[in-house]
């Protein structure tokens, strides 16, 4: 009973300090992916408990893309975005730095922040009871300075949680809510090899332009991801009309295609390319384009090499696990935030180089509007493919059926010193299994010792190429 | 230009009433135009609905405090459509072919048009014309897309009729609640 000291039923002050959350380990949900016969079991993509595990064991772990640097440039830029489903803001610091929070005020809990993005902010004032927030994520103060005067509250510890490590890679920006993840360097190993494919291939660097176009897609959010880790596949069948449309032709993966193309995982991470050259810019539909990038592409050799400078426009994908894709040459770059196992948020922005031509850049920004925005010629015809892939699984024995992975078995590439593990040809599931693989591996290990030397590490030999 | 030739501005001035007759003209261009959409007779809408100068022009929302200059949106940023002649043409011809699946089975369309206003423009051969529009789809069982929107369109008299000159399409969603924009405004 309250014999009047009891402070309202409070027996301490409150413990503010940020709380990052424990992986577990779910062994039955790993088993799913079945290795051995390159089978995944439907349940990934409708049930709610494992996807309640994703958001832990995968989105709470991994460094998540955020922005590029370009996008907040000044201090007190910054955007809203999402890392899983946990709204985040990125905001550029005075000292350049880039720090980010969640968005929810520690009071109550109501986003500080409701807008898109925004410029020179100096801070984030809560509309709910006005707790106002620095750049820096602390408490500056509150309304009317009702806390100030309440000689118990210690303003101190008080502010937004920050995201617990943020780093940076050629212009884009990722962090993690895992204190105890590995550097990002780590995180994307020798991958970074062919991340640089579009991030280095001129020495002014790159930059976002033109905003992000933000749609609903209701598929579970691994579908696009390993759609884009390496199914070249399916262009040849969704999107004949939008080739024909904007080429007068199918897709044609060019003559040199059992020679030259393949397809490269790291840690689940993953890119197929054919090397062609230009085959995915001449998609876009602007012949200025096709000639920038062919230039780009014999000053780029010295820079990459000629294998990676062939692959600056070719017809190619990747994306960086968990769910941060790309396509070189056609230059969309995209996050699918998942919202629910049946329903995701795809934000998409262009990427150009900053030394190219301003014309250059309007082509690119008109051009991946006509075939990757959502009336885009191309992206037109994904949407429906996996929302019917995931929503066909509510059917009780439908989704005990299982789903066929095994394309490409016997196309292990031991000669091509390449980071990572290589595969021969582009149209091959192999980087869809590593993906899982790797999907596997997140929950089924609590630590990130395993994590890291697991299946889908990359084999030594290719350790060496990259260096 | 003339300003009203500018898509990145809305329209300054639309008190410029027009003739009973031209405005009973322009109202019936607009209700078959939706017709028109609502069939997916694509080909004939441009052959015979748009000006070979069309600037078509649909950018996406974002969410700005109101004291943000950028605002809302902004021409020269990321948007749905940013379209000439030759690029609706691309979108057309995508339609047509027999395997764009996302309108195979067809896609059930109605372009309900509103609060027409039709106004006269400094040039005798142009018209400034604002409506509303709620665009319905529904697809397979139970596909059902909802856009509603504004639009402030120039329109050039020609050989009798009217073509569109110049459209904005300023719709109401941050997100886009759909998978596709497998439609026109
Ligand atoms: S919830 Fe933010 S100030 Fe109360
Ligand atoms: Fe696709």
């Amino acid at each position: 009973m309250c014999d009047g000291g009891c402070k309202g039923g409070a027996r301490g002050r409150p413990n503010m300090a940020p709380v990052y959350p424990k992986a577990a380990s779910y062994p039955e949900y790993a088993q799913l992916v079945n290795r051995e016969n390159a089978q995944v079991d439907r349940r990934l993509f409708v049930d709610e408990a494992i996807y309640q595990a994703e958001l832990q064991q995968i989105f709470a772990r991994s460094w998540l893309f955020l922005a590029h640097e370009s996008q907040i440039p000044s201090p007190g830029d910054f955007i809203r975005t999402s890392m899983g489903e946990d709204d985040v803001i990125v905001v550029r610091q005075r000292d350049g730095s880039v720090k980010a929070f969640l968005n929810s005020c520690p009071h109550r809990g109501n986003r500080v922040c409701m807008v898109d993005a925004g410029t020179k902010a100096r801070g984030f004032i809560c509309n709910y009871h006005g707790w106002s927030f620095g750049i820096d994520g602390g408490l500056r103060g509150t309304d009317g300075k009702v806390y100030e005067k309440d000689q118990a509250f210690e303003k101190a510890q008080i502010g937004l949680t920050p995201v617990a490590q943020i780093d940076s890679y050629k212009g884009l920006i990722f962090g993690t809510f895992d204190p105890a993840a590995p550097s990002l360097l780590d995180f994307f190993g020798p991958f970074t090899f062919y991340l640089d494919i579009m991030l280095d291939n001129d020495e002014g660097g790159t930059e976002f332009i033109g905003g992000a176009i933000k749609s609903e897609i209701d598929c579970n959010w691994k579908f696009p991801a390993e759609n884009f880790v390496g199914d070249i596949l399916h262009a040849f069948w969704t999107h004949q009309s939008g080739a024909q449309a904007i080429l007068g032709a199918g897709v044609d993966l060019g003559k040199r295609y059992d020679e030259l193309a393949f397809q490269a995982s790291v840690y689940g991470h993953g890119i197929e390319t054919n090397l062609d050259k230009v085959g995915n810019t001449r998609t876009l539909g602007y012949p200025e384009l096709v000639d920038y990038v062919y230039d780009l592409s014999e000053k780029a050799s010295a820079r990459l090499g000629d294998l990676r400078a062939r692959a600056i426009g070719a017809i190619s994908s990747c994306t960086v696990f968990p769910n941060f894709s790309f396509l070189p040459g056609q230059n969309t770059f995209r996050v699918w935030h998942p919202r629910g196992p049946g329903k995701i948020e795809l934000v998409v922005w262009t990427l150009v180089n900053k030394n190219a031509p301003e014309h250059i850049k309007e082509a690119y920004r008109k051009g991946v509007m006509m075939t990757f925005s959502p009336g885009g010629v191309f992206e037109m015809d994904d949407g429906e493919n996996w929302e019917y892939s995931t929503r066909v699984n509510q059917g009780f024995v439908t989704r005990q059926q299982p789903l066929h992975y095994a394309l490409g078995l016997e196309s292990t590439d031991l000669e091509r010193e390449l980071p990572g593990h290589i595969h021969k040809g582009s149209m091959n599931d192999a980087n869809q299994r590593l993906f899982y693989t790797r999907w596997a591996e997140f929950m089924e290990h609590d630590n990130w010792t395993d994590l890291q030397n697991g299946d889908t590490a990359p084999p030594q030999k290719s350790v060496k190429a990259a260096e | 230009m003339l300003d009203f030739l500018d898509i990145s501005k809305p329209f300054d001035r639309l008190d410029n009433p027009v003739t009973l007759e031209i405005e009973r003209a322009i109202i019936r261009w607009v209700h078959a135009e939706a017709r028109l959409l609502d069939a997916e007779r694509y080909q004939e809408w441009l052959d015979g609905f748009i000006d070979p100068e069309i600037h078509y022009w649909m950018p996406d929302m974002e969410t700005r405090r109101r004291d943000d200059p950028r605002g809302t949106f902004k021409y020269g940023e990321s948007a749905y459509f940013d379209d000439n002649w030759r690029e609706l043409e691309i979108r057309v011809k995508r339609y047509n072919e027999p395997s764009a699946w996302a309108d195979n089975p067809a896609t059930r369309h109605v372009h309900l048009i509103s609060n027409i206003e039709v106004n006269a423009t400094d040039d005798p051969a142009l018209f400034a014309v604002c409506s509303a529009f709620t665009n319905v789809r529904n697809r397979n069982e139970a596909d059902q897309d909802i856009i509603h929107g504004r639009r402030e369109d120039v329109l050039r008299a020609v050989d009798g009729g009217y073509r569109l000159l110049r459209r904005r399409v300023l719709i109401v969603q941050n997100v886009l609640l759909s998978k596709n924009l497998n439609t026109f405004f």
